[in-house]
């Protein structure tokens, strides 16, 4: 029985069921049909504005031209539903002398004057009197063209290239890695190269400790010094990602009401009413407002409750090892209760569709220490020393592309007419001391 | 030593060995593998992987990390030719095989052939590297 080959298969992120050459195959062609677009487009941007620019700028001889007549250029394009719009465009008639020889030919007095106002058009051609003597450019290779102005149209370079150099560094890039890996089997495909590193930094994944793969570096950990102890640990708390989040969307949000509330008033001192935008202002405001409030409350909320800051005597951590630890919050108020917990978390980054998914899991929880009813005076803070051991047959820290195994020191409060608040600090764990 | 022995219908079968008979490491202990492998018929092999890595498995995308690889092209190491064969390596100090609830982390060994019409065929042989015990929900020690 002839079976066809499986154009589509079942997927789990990269995991197929089908061909992996077809796939592979797939992958190139897709890539390479970008590659191709980024190049005919840049092709046809270079030509069509970059070599005419260019040349205007640097082979273009000067010349003095003298203005005999002004004029307007109509362009009629006609709609696909019935009906023709106009554009205009001003034009100079002007006389020069090129190559020796007395010459006429209409230019346009600037690059940016297309405009489908008629009369705006004709009152740009105001600011040019005939008979004026004004400075001009020829091409020698044919002296009927002829420019009033000179210079680059950044704004529009870099709109531009913005689109074909995206298409080829993204085709580019993706065709060679399509072009590396075929043939190859999944084992050659990972072995490191530097050319791989070149090509796709982020392939390797999060940094890792030296002589020890899989285990991430410790050098975001140990480059802040305690007050008492060795490092004082980086914070990792949700609640400053959420303030975050809040604050900038209320920042946008607002941003774009502002936007279309000055467009409105502009309206309405014109005389005109736009009521659709005017009822679509009102719920905008609404949630702008909305969301200012939630940022300030959120934010009265991370400064009242205070700071808290753990401090460890050594960094990386290893199994079966006690280490010092120094926890202090400040602010004011009263907390009812105060925690510090060791915990070890996994954590899988998959996707679904084309959702990119982050599981977390929390598998091992050990309490070190808390404290209950804290009177904390504004000026002071609570301080109190700890100890952590690490289990003699803990699993170490481990982070690639899509997975990691972290420890962390957290910090669970209650304060009283305030929610709870829950404050992680990251830490290292390298495996046990080996002996060859 | 251990003998593991991988059969598929019309498949070559590969025959593995440990140098620890219960295919448990410690890190940087020295990992010596033989392999042989028969039932290849009149296929040719035109080249031989060898591959010591760990790869994740769970709820995430799959990673692996590749600490040893080995290309054969060379006739004369290469079956019918060679049909034992063998390599060592000295294991890293990590990543330890770890049994967790959504990540697992596990070490093997994988041969994987070439043949002549363009089909591969893989071998995977998996062994432990550390003493970490599962993890498990709700679990009181690491």
């Amino acid at each position: 029985m002839v079976r066809l080959p499986r154009f589509f298969g079942k997927k789990r992120g990269h995991r197929r069921t089908g061909s992996q050459a077809l796939a592979s195959l797939g992958d190139g062609a897709f890539h390479a049909v970008l590659l191709v677009a980024g190049l005919v487009f840049g092709g046809v941007l270079l030509s069509g504005l970059a070599v005419p620019e260019w040349r205007i700028n640097h082979h273009f001889t000067p010349t003095t031209c003298t203005i005999l007549g002004k004029g307007l250029v109509r362009r009629t394009f006609t709609e696909p539903a019935g009906g023709t719009t106009s554009t205009w465009q001003p034009c100079l008639r002007v006389r020069y002398e090129a190559n020796g020889q007395p010459t006429e030919a209409w230019t346009q007095p600037s690059r940016t004057t297309l405009t489908s106002d008629r009369d705006e058009a004709v009152g740009r051609l105001t600011a040019w009197r005939l008979g004026q003597n004004v400075s001009g450019w020829y091409d020698p290779t044919n002296s009927a063209t002829v420019v009033l102005e000179r210079g680059y149209n950044w704004w529009m370079w870099l709109l531009a290239l913005l689109l074909p150099g995206a298409l080829l560094a993204f085709g580019g890039s993706g065709l060679m890695r399509a072009i590396r890996r075929w043939g190859r089997s999944e084992e050659r495909s990972a072995v490191l190269s530097r050319f791989t590193d070149l090509l796709d930094p982020l392939a390797n994944g999060p940094p890792q400790a030296a002589d020890h793969p899989g285990v991430p570096t410790c050098d975001n950990l140990v480059n802040s010094p305690g007050t008492f102890l060795a490092y004082r640990l980086p914070i990792e708390s949700p609640e400053s990602w959420t303030l975050l989040g809040f604050g900038l969307f209320a920042l946008l949000w607002n941003s774009v009401l502002t936007v279309l509330a000055i467009g409105a008033g502009l309206d309405l001192l014109g005389g005109r009413t736009d009521w659709l935008l005017l009822a679509l202002l009102v719920p905008f405001a609404i949630v702008g407002i909305a969301g200012i409030v939630i940022f300030v409350r959120r934010l009265v909320l991370a400064t009242a409750i205070g700071t808290t800051q753990v401090e460890i005597a050594a960094q990386p951590l290893r199994p079966g090892q006690s280490y010092e630890l120094l926890l202090a919050h400040g602010g004011s108020g009263t907390l009812e209760s105060l925690a510090m917990d060791l915990e070890l978390e996994e954590q899988a980054t998959f996707r679904q569709g084309t959702d990119t998914r982050i599981e977390k899991l929390i598998i091992w929880r050990k309490p070190i220490q808390s404290w209950r009813d804290l009177n904390l005076a504004p000026g002071t803070r609570f301080e109190a020393r700890a100890t952590v051991t690490i289990p003699d047959l803990a699993m170490h820290s481990f982070t690639s592309e899509h997975n990691a195994v972290r420890w962390s020191l957290v910090v669970r409060g209650t304060p009283v007419r305030w929610p709870p608040f829950v404050r992680s600090f990251p830490l290292v764990v390298f495996p046990a001391e080996a002996t060859p | 030593m251990s003998f593991v022995a991988e059969t598929f219908p019309s498949s070559p079968r590969v025959f593995v060995q440990f140098c620890h008979g219960d295919r448990r490491y410690n890190p940087l202990d020295t990992l010596d593998v033989h392999y042989q492998v028969d039932g290849l018929g009149d296929e040719t092999v035109r080249a031989v992987e060898r591959t010591v890595l760990w790869y994740t498995e769970g709820k995430g995308e799959e990673d692996l990390g590749v600490h040893f690889f080995e290309r054969i092209v060379d006739r004369q190491r290469l079956p019918p030719e060679a049909v034992l064969e063998g390599f060592a390596t000295r294991l890293p100090l990590s990543p330890l095989s770890y049994e967790g609830v959504i990540v697992k982390i596990r070490w093997c060994v994988r041969v994987r052939f070439f043949f002549g019409g363009g089909r591969d065929f893989v071998s995977e042989h998996e062994f432990t590297v550390g003493r970490i015990p599962p993890a498990c929900i709700p679990a009181t020690t690491p």
